[in-house]
């Protein structure tokens, strides 16, 4: 046991004087005025309290005044420390020693119930310290949490954590205290063994450290942040220069919560670092699945392109009906590499979170009669419906013609002319959506396929196959469009028999009144 | 028509700095009995523009050596020679722009010859003066609008439109053909204090195109006002 503290002996001091007294004053009337035989056990409910209140020295010191005060005031003769019946020494001496063993029993109690308290109270925090750490976005988030618990669970005037494999290159990133942060040539580091032997404090010399001539009356303490022999940063903390050196409990919170931090930092930077490998692994696979899906789709045109145009030179033997349909079959070839460049540059923007939409407010047959207009001449004999009558939505214009078109395409892609198009708006379900359903009585598509329709890259298992069996870009786009200008999109069995499509927008928002006079 | 102004063989100023489609244009520009001068940035376009003014400007919006709001900016400061844009799809922002810059018109890469001609027509037409003849009418298949009157008529029976309505149609056909942009209309219908409230345009047209419908049974006016989606309006070009 170190150097007494002066609080303990005041306390020890004021307990035993007031219990010995009181105990000295019920003695003296039960023996003086009640006649009552030898009260002298009274003394150790006097004993037992400053063992209770100081520990077992304390007790060991109450017993002993005990004994002296009960000699000298009321053993014959009286007011001297001499005993004059055989007797009554008997008496005196198991005063004294049911006083010790009763003081210590007391104090053995008394340190049991503080270190109950204690593990209780490093308990609690090494709780509040974990659960920060299980329910964080990312370590760092936390620390000033961290810190704080740490300060209200010890007995440290300022705690901060520094993060970075080097102590002087390390970032504070949580700080009980503001201003600047003391240096000194002199620092305790908590020294950590494996096993089960207790860490231990040790003194640090840096004479060479920034500020290392500066007087403190801070003692600076360090605590590793560790984990796998990898170092992740420290935790600091000052403590006045008298005080003594943090106790069990203290070092084994503070080294207990480096130990944590270690391990929720060493979670981090190998999640980031998983999730590295997934981006990169997935950008690949994105690439190859994007590669085998357009190469296709991109050498047929371009084989149509290069043999008309070499049908075109100038000798060939062509006539002008034979030159217009190459001229045509060039211009219908570049205009779907058109649209697939189209749609592979929307894809890569959806893929890369880039979409912004430019929400106007418009109505559907304005912009649905634009992009029917245009794919008119693809229609063939299909027969279309249309009916509009909805209200006004508020979305991105490019990104509806461009979904639409898609949606559309697609549609004719797989039916066979003569087979009936619908393209429809209703009021939604919900209030502020209009409907716009693209539906077709074509073969449509299974019903386990339908929830996976827009994911990229997806065919249908067993569609048409041939030069032009369509790449699974298509209808991705779609989904990405629409959900880019705050809509939904919902694939189901068309009520004509084949594949709808469902385009949840968001209506336009009741519109102020313009006074226009007639 | 209105071939007073113009000199017999317009010159067009080509400023594209993709080689293959400059040619292919300039190509296609000599069959249509246009004059051409060639740039590939906007440096040598500055330098033919001070050789010879041209008749109208076909400027690419991504030179390699300056932007081309500036191209524009810079011709508008000392000529109101017609520019038409040609412009990548997702510009709509940079077509706004440019037109707001004073561009006339623009056309949207890849594009076809004939929609190419026919904002190049539109443009140089434009530029040889107003579209209103001299009675101040403007007329439009079976629609007339007369100016002075503030009547419009289809088939000879007059269509009811409100003051608002009545001055959209009059610069949409004013600017027949051409593309006004949503900002132009609001200016000059509802006046600067109204920048911004795109949608009075969009109600406003809607309402106008319902009224045309109605009184045109025969459909010949469908389609008259077209929506260029994010950029404005156009009324449908049928001098050819």
């Amino acid at each position: 046991m170190g150097a007494v503290d002066r609080r303990e002996v005041a306390r020890f001091v004021v307990v035993a004087s007031v219990s010995l007294g009181a105990a000295t004053l019920a003695v003296a009337i039960l023996q003086d005025v009640l006649n009552v035989p030898n009260p002298s056990s009274l003394y150790l409910v006097a004993v037992v309290a400053t063992a209770i209140a100081s520990g077992t020295w304390g007790g060991v010191i109450a017993s002993i005044l005990s004994f002296a005060l009960y000699n000298f005031l009321f053993v014959e003769p009286r007011y001297t420390l001499s005993v004059a019946q055989p007797g009554e020494f008997v008496n005196l001496l198991l005063l004294l020693f049911v006083g010790i063993v009763v003081g210590q029993l007391a104090a053995l109690q008394r340190r049991r119930a503080d270190e109950a308290v204690a593990r209780e109270r490093e308990a609690r925090s090494l709780f509040q310290v974990s659960r920060a750490l299980a329910t964080r976005a990312s370590t760092p988030d936390v620390l000033p949490e961290v810190v704080s618990i740490l300060r209200s669970d010890t007995r440290m005037g300022r705690i901060w954590i520094g993060l970075g494999p080097e102590p002087r290159a390390e970032k504070v990133v949580a700080d009980t205290g503001d201003g600047p942060r003391p240096t000194s040539g002199v620092k305790q580091v908590l020294q950590r063994t494996p096993g089960d032997a207790p860490a231990r404090w040790g003194r640090v010399h840096e004479p060479n450290a920034p500020g290392a001539r500066q007087p403190t009356e801070n003692d600076v303490f360090r605590v590793r942040i560790e984990a796998g022999a990898e170092p992740y940063g420290s935790i600091w903390a000052l403590r006045p220069r008298e005080d003594r050196l943090p106790d069990r409990t203290e070092t084994r919170l503070l080294a207990a919560t480096a130990d944590q931090l270690g391990q929720a930092l060493r979670q981090d930077r190998l999640a980031a670092e998983a999730q590295a490998a997934e981006v990169a692994r997935k950008s690949e696979e994105l690439m190859s699945a994007l590669l085998q899906s357009v190469s296709h789709d991109l050498r047929t045109p371009l084989a149509t392109i290069r043999a008309a145009a070499g049908t075109l030179q100038p000798g060939t033997p062509l006539s002008e009906e034979d030159q217009r349909e190459s001229a045509d079959a060039i211009d219908r070839e570049v205009e779907y590499l058109n649209r697939l460049v189209t749609n592979l540059l929307d894809l890569s923007r959806i893929e890369a979170g880039v979409l912004r939409a430019d929400r106007d407010v418009f109505e559907l047959d304005d912009i649905v009669g634009r992009s029917l207009e245009r794919l008119a001449p693809r229609l063939a004999d299909r027969h279309l419906e249309v009916a509009l009558a909805a209200p006004p939505v508020e979305v991105d214009p490019i990104f509806l013609d461009e979904a639409l078109n898609n949606a559309i395409e697609n549609a004719i892609k797989y039916t066979t002319p003569g087979t009936p198009i619908r393209v429809a708006a209703s009021p939604g379900a919900d209030d502020g959506v209009v409907r716009l359903t693209i539906e077709d009585g074509g073969p449509g598509v299974p019903d386990d396929a339908l929830p996976r329709l827009f994911d990229k890259f997806y065919r249908v298992p067993g569609g048409p196959g041939g030069s032009r069996s369509g790449t699974g870009i298509g209808l991705a786009v779609v989904r990405g469009l629409i959900e880019a200008t705050g809509g939904r999109v919902r694939a189901r069995r068309s009520e004509l028999g084949g594949l709808a499509i469902d385009l949840d927008l968001p209506a336009a928002p009741p519109h102020p009144l313009d006074h226009d006079a007639s | 028509m209105s071939s007073r102004a113009q000199p017999a063989r317009p010159t067009v100023l080509v400023i594209e700095d993709d080689e293959e489609t400059r040619r292919a244009v300039v190509r296609e520009l000599h069959l249509r009995g246009y004059e051409t001068a060639e740039a590939a940035d906007a440096a040598s376009a500055f330098r033919r523009w001070e050789q010879r003014r041209p008749d109208l400007v076909l400027l690419d919006l991504g030179l390699p050596d300056m932007d081309g709001l500036q191209v524009i900016r810079r011709i508008r400061r000392e000529a109101t020679t017609p520019i038409v844009i040609l412009s990548g799809r997702y510009e709509e922002r940079a077509k706004v722009q440019a037109l707001e810059a004073g561009a006339d018109d623009y056309v949207t890469k890849p594009f076809g010859v004939d929609e190419l001609n026919a904002r190049l027509r539109v443009a140089l037409r434009h530029a040889a003066g107003p579209s209103a003849d001299a009675t101040g009418t403007i007329g439009i298949g079976p629609l007339t609008l007369d100016v002075a009157r503030h009547l419009v008529t289809v088939g000879g029976r007059p269509v009811d439109l409100t003051p608002r309505e009545f001055e959209l149609l009059r610069v949409l056909l004013t600017n027949q053909g051409r593309i006004v942009t949503k900002g132009r209309l609001l200016r000059a219908v509802w006046g600067e204090a109204y920048q911004g409230e795109d949608s009075y345009v969009y109600v406003h047209v809607s309402q106008l195109r319902r009224k045309l419908a109605a009184a045109d049974p025969d459909g010949a006016l469908r389609d008259l006002i077209v929506t260029e989606p994010g950029v404005g309006y156009r009324v449908r070009d049928e001098a050819r």
